[in-house]
């Protein structure tokens, strides 16, 4: 499943950024370190986001899902970033601003695996305890349990279904 | 038949999470649709027949045809009445 690939060193627990540029530089400059994106990735999100904004209020809680087109990706990846001080993005769909909280930052090559990373995203998302703990969240491991656990418990779900 | 256009930025990632959702609902209530998924630039080329437009990125033009933000099927709030809305104007 698609967090089994979730990696320490791209999970970020207290991001320091004041806009949401800063915040596309600081994660989108770890998945270029780590050679999973191409140097143009960071642009061309900036450049996305102002276009087509990837911010959504579940509730109160901000949360973006910045992304772009697999030309500026080498592999696949999730980025985290759960930000000290929340940071204005504006929401897909609306443009309504969105103070934001925690990033999933995608780099995607292949576009199923794309749909798939993102509808696991959109069930930690729509999960109000989960986004809780992650924004209580000290260190990497505890983001990426909290997490996992969450993916278990959709295995089990969809295993009683079938 | 409906012919139901569903957009965003690269027509690949929240397009296909509405385009599913929209699907399910459709088979749920027996309504029959066809959905011509997209990016919000082919819009205007896809229009032909086109009883509905669920865009999940920002849309400023009138197209002439009913169009409703499918945001909600990628945060979860507020879904039930989304879908309420999307089978009013499929009932039409």
């Amino acid at each position: 499943m698609v967090w089994e690939e979730l990696e320490e060193n791209l999970i970020f627990p207290s991001v320091k950024a004041k806009t949401s540029d800063e915040v596309l530089e600081i994660l989108g400059g770890a998945l270029i370190k780590k050679g999973y994106v191409k140097n143009s990735y960071i642009q061309a999100l900036k450049e996305r986001e102002v276009e087509f904004p990837t911010g959504l209020d579940i509730n109160g809680i901000g949360i973006a899902i910045p992304h772009t087109s697999a030309e500026h990706v080498n592999n696949t990846a999730t980025c985290i970033g759960i930000l000290k001080n929340p940071v204005l993005f504006y929401e897909m769909g609306t443009d309504n601003p969105v103070q934001v909280r925690i990033v999933f930052m995608l780099a995607v090559t292949d576009p199923h695996a794309h749909i798939d990373q993102l509808k696991q995203i959109i069930l930690i998302i729509q999960d109000r305890n989960i986004l809780h703990s992650l924004l209580g969240s000290n260190n990497p491991k505890e983001i990426i349990q909290t997490i996992k656990r969450k993916e278990q418990v959709l295995v089990v779900t969809q295993e009683r279904e079938d | 038949m409906k012919k139901v256009i569903v957009a965003c930025g690269g027509a690949v990632a929240t397009s296909t999470v509405a385009a599913n959702a929209i699907e399910e609902l459709a088979k749920k209530n027996d309504i029959d649709i066809n959905i011509c998924q997209c990016r919000i630039s082919e819009i205007q080329s896809n229009l032909d027949g086109a009883a509905l437009i669920v865009p999940t990125s920002r849309v400023k033009r009138d197209y002439g045809v009913p169009l409703i933000p499918g945001t909600a099927f990628i945060s979860g709030v507020g879904t039930d009445q989304l879908e309420e809305k999307i089978l009013d104007v499929l009932r039409k």
